[in-house]
C-alpha cells in the first residue's frame, strides 16, 4: 500500500507539473462556487434571527365591531372555521389584547386606564396564505383587517429568495467545475492512455494505475477547499464590518461550513474521477 | 509452467490458433517461430492475459488464466516478464525511469529499483544511456531497454517477442546468452521468432506454429 501511495504521489505530481494551467483553473472553478455557497449559507444563517425563515403560518388579525355579542363572535368564529378549514381561528382576550397594546404603544397608558372594557374584540387568523384574508373585509362583523405580513416574513422571504438564488448559482457553478474536472481526467486518461496499457501489462493494479489520476485532481481539490475557504473568511469579514457599521449583529461563519468547503474541495473531484474512471477506463486502454 | 487445452482464436470469424495443445515445463527454454501471421504473437498475447481465447483453457504457472477476474490479473502478471515486439516503452520516462517504474509498481523500494536498474542497465551496456529518453534511442537500444525491464524483476516466465528484431548479430548473440543464463537460474524462458539463425544458435526444443497449429515439436533443425 505504502508503494502504491508513493506511486500515485510521484506521478500525479509529474501530471500536475504537465497540466499546471489547467490545475489552477480546475481549482479556481472549483474554489469560487464552494465559496458563494458557503457565503450564502453563512449569511441565511445570520439572517435566522432577524428574519421569519420558517416558512411557518402568517398571523393575521381581525378586529370585529364592539357591537357584536359574544355568541355572535363564537358562532362567527365556528363558521369561519368550518369555511376555511386551512384557517387557525381564535378570539384574542380584551385582557391578553390589553396587555399587548400596553406592550406596544406604552405612550398611551393613559388610554388604557379606562380598562379593557372598551376594547373592540379580536380574532387572530394562522394561515399559509395571509392574503386569503382579505375576503373578509366585506363581511358586515369585520371592522378592519390587520396587515398580512410582517417585516420578519418579508425580509424571510427575501433571505429565502436570495440563498435560492446563491444555492442555484452555486450548485450550476459547482457542477461545471466537476464537469471540467471529469473531462480533465476523462481527456488525461486518453492522453496516458498508453502508459496505462504498458502498466497494466507489466503487473500494476488497478489502484496503481488510478492512484496518480486522483492526486492530480485531488491537489487542486485541497487547493479549492482553501481557495473556498479564505475567500469566504474574507468575504464574510467585509460583511461583518458593514452590519456592524449598520448597527446589526456581527456575522460569522458556522466551522461546519469551513469543513464542508473543504471536504466539498477535496471529495467532489476526486468522485468525478472516480465515476469517469467507471465509465471510460475500458475505452481508453484495451488491455 | 504452461498448458494450453484445445486452445483457439479467431478474429472477425478468421482463425489464428485452432484446437492448439501445448505444455512448457518449468525452467524449459523454448523457440516458438513460424511465417509472419502464424499466431506466434496471438499465442504471447494469451499466454500474460492480454487477450482471451476464443475458446480452450490457457494455464500459465499454475492458475487457469482466460477466466481469471481483472482484478488478479496483476498478481499473474508480476511473474511473467514480456519482451514485446514494439518495445513498449514510456516516451515521457528515462531510460532508467522505465525500468525503476514497473520495479516500484511491483513494490520495491526506490533505492533497491535504482540498484537493480542499473544493474541490469550495465548487463545490457546502457549504463551511459540511463538519462537518455526512448525517442533518442535507436532501435537497438530500445530493444535492449525493453529487455532490461522484462528482466528486472526476476520474472518465473519470460516471454519474448522477436527480441532480436532490432539487433545486430552480436548484439543478438549476447542477448539469448543473457536469456540462457536466467533459464539456467530457473526461469521458463519462451522466444518467438521468424530468425531462423537464432533457432540454430542454441540447442532448444523449438515449436513451429503453422496456420494456428504446431506442425513441429522438437529440436531444431528438424
Amino acid at each position: 500500500m505504502a508503494a502504491v501511495i508513493r506511486h500515485a504521489i510521484a506521478e500525479g505530481l509529474v501530471v500536475l507539473r504537465e497540466r499546471a494551467a489547467v490545475s489552477v483553473i480546475l481549482a479556481l472553478a472549483l474554489g469560487v462556487p464552494i465559496a458563494l455557497a458557503g457565503v450564502g449559507l453563512t449569511i441565511h444563517q445570520w439572517l435566522g434571527p432577524v428574519a421569519d425563515l420558517s416558512g411557518q403560518k402568517s398571523s393575521v388579525a381581525v378586529l370585529l365591531h364592539p357591537q357584536l355579542e359574544a355568541g355572535e363572535r363564537r358562532r362567527w368564529i365556528a363558521e369561519l372555521s368550518t369555511t376555511h378549514p386551512d384557517w387557525v381561528v381564535s378570539e384574542v382576550s380584551s385582557s391578553d389584547l390589553a396587555a399587548r397594546l400596553q406592550r406596544w404603544f406604552p405612550y398611551l397608558e393613559d388610554l388604557m386606564d379606562s380598562g379593557d372594557a372598551t376594547l373592540p374584540p379580536l380574532v387572530e387568523i394562522l394561515t399559509d396564505n395571509p392574503e386569503s384574508v382579505t375576503e373578509l373585509e366585506d363581511r358586515a362583523e369585520v371592522l378592519a383587517i390587520g396587515p398580512r405580513s410582517s417585516i420578519q416574513q418579508t425580509l424571510g422571504q427575501v433571505a429565502r429568495r436570495l440563498a435560492l438564488i446563491v444555492g442555484v448559482v452555486s450548485f450550476v457553478l459547482l457542477a461545471g467545475a466537476v464537469l471540467l474536472a471529469a473531462v480533465w481526467v476523462h481527456l488525461e486518461l486518453y492522453r496516458h492512455a498508453d502508459e496505462v496499457i504498458i502498466m497494466r501489462l507489466v503487473g500494476a493494479t488497478e489502484g496503481t494505475i488510478r492512484g496518480p489520476f486522483l492526486v492530480a485532481v485531488a491537489i487542486p481539490g485541497i487547493l479549492a477547499g482553501a481557495l473556498a475557504v479564505v475567500g469566504s473568511l474574507t468575504t464574510v469579514s467585509g460583511l461583518s464590518k458593514l452590519t456592524a457599521a449598520l448597527g446589526l449583529s456581527a456575522m460569522s461563519i458556522p466551522p461546519y461550513v469551513l469543513v464542508l468547503q473543504l471536504a466539498a474541495g477535496v471529495f467532489l473531484p476526486l468522485v468525478a474521477a472516480l465515476i469517469t474512471f467507471a465509465r471510460h477506463v475500458g475505452d481508453a486502454t484495451e488491455n | 509452467m504452461i498448458r494450453l487445452r484445445s486452445v483457439s482464436k479467431e478474429y472477425e470469424r478468421r482463425t489464428i490458433l485452432d484446437a492448439l495443445d501445448l505444455q512448457v515445463d518449468t525452467g524449459e527454454f523454448v523457440f516458438l517461430t513460424g511465417p509472419s501471421g502464424a499466431g506466434k504473437t496471438t499465442l504471447l498475447r494469451l499466454l500474460y492475459a492480454a487477450e482471451r481465447p476464443t475458446q480452450g483453457e490457457v494455464w500459465v504457472a499454475g492458475r487457469r488464466i482466460d477466466e481469471m477476474g481483472r482484478a488478479r490479473l496483476p498478481l499473474l502478471r508480476r511473474k511473467i516478464g514480456v519482451i514485446f515486439q514494439d518495445f513498449k516503452l514510456l516516451r515521457r520516462k528515462t531510460v532508467l525511469e522505465n525500468i525503476t517504474f514497473v520495479l516500484r509498481i511491483h513494490g520495491v523500494a526506490p533505492r533497491e529499483a535504482n540498484r537493480r536498474a542499473m544493474k541490469v542497465l550495465r548487463r545490457l551496456g546502457l549504463q551511459h544511456r540511463q538519462a537518455a529518453f526512448p525517442d533518442a534511442l535507436s532501435g537497438g537500444e530500445q530493444q535492449r531497454v525493453a529487455i532490461a525491464r522484462a528482466l528486472a524483476y526476476q520474472p518465473r516466465l519470460i516471454l519474448a517477442d522477436e527480441p532480436t528484431g532490432n539487433l545486430d548479430a552480436d548484439l543478438a548473440s549476447e542477448l539469448l546468452s543473457l536469456l540462457c543464463d536466467i533459464n539456467y537460474q530457473g526461469a521458463t524462458v519462451l522466444v518467438a521468432t521468424h530468425d531462423h539463425a537464432i533457432l540454430e544458435s542454441i540447442p532448444a526444443r523449438t515449436l513451429v506454429l503453422h496456420q494456428g497449429q504446431i506442425h513441429y515439436d522438437g529440436m531444431w533443425p528438424p
